[in-house]
C-alpha cells in the first residue's frame, strides 16, 4: 500500500455489504481526531453516519456546508447530537442500478474527505477569480490586492497542527504545520521530506514545487497561532505549491484528495520505514546468530597433563 | 492531545484478526490474520520471504564491499507491497502472491510479517493516528514475556502508539461475561471455555492470573465440527457436500440436544424437524441438501468425541472437571461457579446448558462418593454454573471483553505510555496492573 485511501473502509464495507439489515451503534475513529458514528436508530434499514471534526466550525467558515450539501443534498438529515454533521441512507430505496449505488457508497464514505474539502475548494475558486483578473494587468501596474493574493485561510485540524492555504492569481500554497515529538521521527521525516523536495528536480517536472523549513515561511506573517521554530526543531512547515496545472478542474477533485492525506501519508510512511529497517535488523541478527553458531568449537580432545608431566586420556 | 480519542482494541488470533474500538459492542473489522506478499520464498531467502534481502555475509566478512546486490533496489518500495486479511487471500489465489500466517498456536512466530499486518491494520482500516491511541492487545495463556517485548517494542518504537495494554484472551472473555444476566458479581476467577475454529482451550483464571498448570486443550473445535457435518453429507450421498455447505448447515441448524436417542426417535416421529438447504452452485445451479441429524450429532463430538474421532475420547465436560481438579483448593468453588463461554463455536444452542448438567452430573457424583466413604458427613453442596451471554459479544469474546474495559474512565492508567517504555525500556511490559481486578 503506497497511499492511503480516502474513504474509511468501515463505512463503505459497512454499506455495500448489508445484505440483511441488522442493527449496529459504533463509534469510530478516522485520522486527525475526527469522530464517526454509524448507528441504526429508527429503523433497521436506516443507517445514520454522523461525522464529528475538531475544526468543524472554521470548516464551516469556509464554505463546508455548501459542500455538503452539493455532495449529499437530500441524504442531509439534523446532526447528532456532539456530532457535527449528520447523513442518513434508507437501505431499502437505494438508488436502483448498480452504478450509481457504488457512487452514493463512495461518497458518504468520503464523508470526512468532503467536510475537509471546503476551504481548499473555495481557494482554488479565489486563485480562478485572482487569475481571471490578473490577466488584466501586467505585472507591475496590478493594484496590491492582486499581487498578494487572498487571505489565508487556517484549518486548525489538530491541537498542536495546522494547514494554511492561502490563493494567488498565480498559484495556490498550502502549508502544513509538523509537530514531531520523537527523536527518530523528526530523523525519518527530515529525509523524506528532503526526498520530496528532490523529487521535482530528478524525476517529476510537474510535481508541486515543495519547501521544507523550520521556520515559519513569509505567507504566515502576521497570521495568530503560528508557533515560530523552537530550539529543538520540533516545528517544521512542509510548503506546497500548487501551479495552475494542479488547479484544472478535472484535477481539483483528486489534488484536494492527496493533500488532505499528506500528513497521513508522511506519517504511515515513517512508520512503514522503521518497520522496513526493523525487519532488515531482524534479519541481520539472525546472520549474526549463524555465523556465532558456527564459530562455536567442537569438543576437541586436549591433552591433559597431571601436575608431574605426566600425560593421561580422557576415557 | 485529546483525551477522547476511543481506544483500539486488537485481538490477533491464530485463524481471525479482530479490529475496533473500544466502546462498542463488535469489532469494526474481522478478517483472517494472513498476509500476502510478493514472490513466495522467492531468490533463495529462504524461510525469510518478504524480508529485505540481506547478503548472505556480514558486510565484515566480505571485506567490507557490503551487501551489494540490494543497494541498486534501494529505492523500491517493495516492503510495502502487501495484503493482509481478505484481500491477501484473494492476492494469493493469483499469481506473484505467498500468503503466511503470521500467528502460529496463537503466539506470533512472523516478527516482520506481523509488524506489516499490524501497520496496515492501523493505517488502511482503522485509519488511526497510532499517537492519538491508546492500544489493547491480547495475548494467549503462557505466551513467553519475550512476545511481549518484541510486541511492546513494535508498538512504541514503530507506531510511537500513546499508550499500550496487553491483556490476557482469557481474563478478557471473563470480564466480557459480566454483561451477562447470571453474574452477581464482578470476580475476575473463573473458568474460560474458548472454542474457536482449531482448537478447544480451556484456562482456569484465578483473581485475573491464569493457572497455567492447570491449562487443558481439547484437538476438536469448529473445524472438526464442519468435517463431521461433510462426512455425514456424504455418507448420505447429498448433492452438494462442499466444505462451505457443511459450514453454512453447522452455523445455522446445529444445536445441542439433552440426550441422542431421545432425540433420534423424536425426528422419527416428527418429520418436520428436518430441514432443507437450498444451496447456489458456481455454476449458478441451484440443489437442495438435506438436513438431518447431523443438526444434534454435530456439536455432540464435544460430548461424545468417539462419534468423530478415534484418538481423543475424552468428552469436555470431563476435561473441565479435570481442569478445576487440578487448580488449587481454594479457587475451585469460584471455578465450578463461573465457567464462561467464549467462541464461535460454543454458540450453539443450549451447549450452555448441557454443559453444566454434565459437569453437575459428574460434581454430584464425585461428591456422593465421598459422603460415603466419610460415613454419614453431609456435604453442603457445589455450585456449578456455566455463563453464556449475548451471541454477537460470545462469539468475540475476549475482543469484547477488551472494549468493555478499555472504555472505563481508569484504563488509561492501567496502561503503560510511550514515556514510561522511553525511560525503562521493553521489560516494563512484563508486568501489567490487572485491569478490571480487585479494588475497584
Amino acid at each position: 500500500m503506497l497511499l492511503l485511501d480516502y474513504q474509511n473502509v468501515l463505512i463503505e464495507t459497512l454499506l455495500r455489504d448489508r445484505a440483511a439489515p441488522a442493527s449496529i451503534d459504533q463509534v469510530v475513529s478516522d485520522f486527525d481526531g475526527v469522530t464517526f458514528h454509524i448507528s441504526t436508530q429508527e429503523s433497521k434499514s436506516k443507517i445514520q453516519v454522523s461525522i464529528s471534526v475538531k475544526c468543524f466550525s472554521e470548516l464551516v467558515q469556509y464554505g463546508a456546508e455548501e459542500v455538503l450539501q452539493r455532495e449529499y443534498g437530500p441524504y442531509i438529515v439534523a446532526p447528532e447530537q456532539g456530532y457535527d454533521f449528520s447523513v442518513q441512507v434508507d437501505l431499502d430505496q437505494l438508488p436502483e442500478d448498480q452504478e450509481s449505488r457504488d457512487d452514493l457508497i463512495r461518497r458518504i464514505s468520503l464523508l470526512k474527505r468532503n467536510a475537509m474539502a471546503a476551504p481548499f475548494e473555495s481557494a482554488f475558486t479565489e486563485h480562478a477569480a485572482l487569475a481571471t483578473e490578473a490577466s488584466k494587468y501586467t505585472s507591475e501596474s496590478a493594484p496590491q490586492g492582486v499581487r498578494e493574493g487572498g487571505a489565508v485561510r487556517a484549518i486548525h485540524y489538530r491541537d498542536e497542527e495546522a494547514i494554511f492555504i492561502k490563493a494567488s492569481h498565480d498559484r495556490v500554497t498550502v502549508i502544513f504545520s509538523t509537530v514531531f515529538r520523537e527523536e527518530t521521527d523528526r530523523v525519518f521525516g527530515k529525509v523524506f521530506l528532503q526526498e520530496f523536495v528532490d523529487a521535482r528536480r530528478r524525476a517529476i517536472q510537474n510535481a508541486p514545487q515543495v519547501l521544507f523549513k523550520s521556520e515559519p515561511p513569509l505567507e504566515l506573517e502576521g497570521i495568530p497561532g503560528v508557533r515560530k521554530g523552537e530550539e529543538k526543531g520540533e516545528m517544521g512547515y512542509i510548503t506546497f505549491v500548487l501551479f495552475p496545472r494542479h488547479l484544472t478542474p478535472q484535477r481539483r477533485e483528486e489534488v484536494i484528495s492527496h493533500i488532505q492525506t499528506f500528513r497521513d501519508y508522511f506519517h504511515y510512511h515513517i512508520k512503514a520505514s522503521k518497520a522496513y529497517i526493523h525487519s532488515r535488523m531482524r534479519r541481520r541478527t539472525a546472520d549474526f546468530l549463524q555465523v556465532l553458531r558456527r564459530a562455536r568449537p567442537e569438543n576437541e580432545e586436549k591433552e591433559r597433563k597431571t601436575a608431574s608431566g605426566r600425560t593421561f586420556r580422557v576415557q | 492531545m485529546a483525551p477522547q480519542t476511543p481506544a483500539v482494541v486488537m485481538d490477533n488470533g491464530t485463524g481471525y484478526t479482530k479490529l475496533g474500538f473500544a466502546g462498542n459492542d463488535a469489532p469494526s473489522f474481522v478478517f483472517p490474520t494472513a498476509i500476502a506478499s510478493k514472490g513466495p520464498a522467492a531468490g533463495g531467502a529462504g524461510s525469510g520471504s518478504g524480508r529485505p534481502a540481506v547478503a548472505n555475509k556480514p558486510s565484515f566478512l566480505t571485506g567490507g564491499a557490503g551487501p551489494g546486490g540490494h543497494l541498486s533496489g534501494k529505492r523500491g518500495t517493495e516492503d510495502l507491497d502487501f495484503f493482509i486479511g481478505d484481500e491477501a487471500l484473494a492476492a494469493a489465489s493469483g499469481p506473484g502472491y505467498g500468503v503466511h500466517y503470521p500467528i502460529r498456536h496463537g503466539q506470533i512466530e512472523n516478527w516482520d510479517h506481523m509488524e506489516r499486518f499490524w501497520s496496515n491494520s492501523i493505517f488502511k482500516y482503522l485509519r488511526v493516528e497510532p499517537e492519538d491511541h491508546y492500544f489493547l492487545l491480547t495475548e494467549p495463556p503462557l505466551n513467553p514475556p519475550e512476545n511481549r517485548e518484541n510486541t511492546a517494542e513494535i508498538m512504541f518504537e514503530s507506531f510511537n502508539c500513546a499508550g499500550l495494554y496487553i491483556a490476557v484472551q482469557a481474563v478478557l472473555a471473563l470480564a466480557a461475561s459480566w454483561t451477562s444476566s447470571k453474574v452477581q458479581d464482578r470476580s475476575l476467577t473463573g473458568t474460560v471455555i474458548d472454542s474457536g475454529e482449531g482448537v478447544t482451550h480451556v484456562i482456569p483464571v484465578a483473581e485475573g492470573y491464569v493457572i497455567g498448570s492447570s491449562i487443558k486443550s481439547v484437538p476438536i473445535a469448529g473445524r472438526d465440527i464442519t468435517y463431521f457435518v461433510q462426512s455425514l453429507l456424504r455418507d448420505r450421498g447429498e448433492p452438494d457436500s462442499s466444505l462451505k455447505t457443511a459450514e453454512k448447515i453447522k452455523e445455522e441448524f446445529c444445536y445441542v440436544s439433552s440426550d441422542i436417542v431421545k432425540e433420534f426417535t423424536r425426528y422419527d416421529k416428527e418429520p418436520e424437524r428436518f430441514e432443507k438447504y437450498n444451496v447456489k452452485q458456481p455454476g449458478g445451479r441451484e440443489v437442495t441438501v438435506d438436513v438431518g441429524y447431523e443438526r444434534f450429532l454435530a456439536p455432540e463430538i464435544f460430548f461424545n468425541p468417539e462419534i468423530y474421532s478415534s484418538d481423543f475420547l475424552t468428552p469436555l465436560p470431563n476435561i473441565v472437571d479435570t481442569v478445576i481438579q487440578t487448580s488449587p483448593i481454594d479457587v475451585r468453588r469460584g471455578l465450578y461457579k463461573n465457567i464462561v463461554l467464549s467462541g464461535g463455536s460454543t454458540l450453539y444452542k443450549d451447549f450452555g446448558r448441557r454443559l453444566q448438567r454434565d459437569i453437575r452430573h459428574l460434581v454430584d457424583e464425585r461428591i456422593k462418593a465421598s459422603e460415603l466413604r466419610s460415613g454419614g458427613a453431609k456435604s453442603g453442596g457445589l455450585e456449578v454454573q456455566v455463563i453464556s451471554y449475548k451471541k454477537q459479544r460470545q462469539r468475540h469474546g475476549p475482543w469484547f471483553g477488551g472494549s468493555l474495559l478499555g472504555q472505563t474512565p481508569e484504563f488509561r492508567s492501567y496502561c503503560h505510555t510511550k514515556a514510561e517504555y522511553d525511560e525503562i525500556g521493553p521489560s516494563i511490559v512484563r508486568r501489567f496492573a490487572l485491569l478490571g481486578g480487585p479494588g475497584q
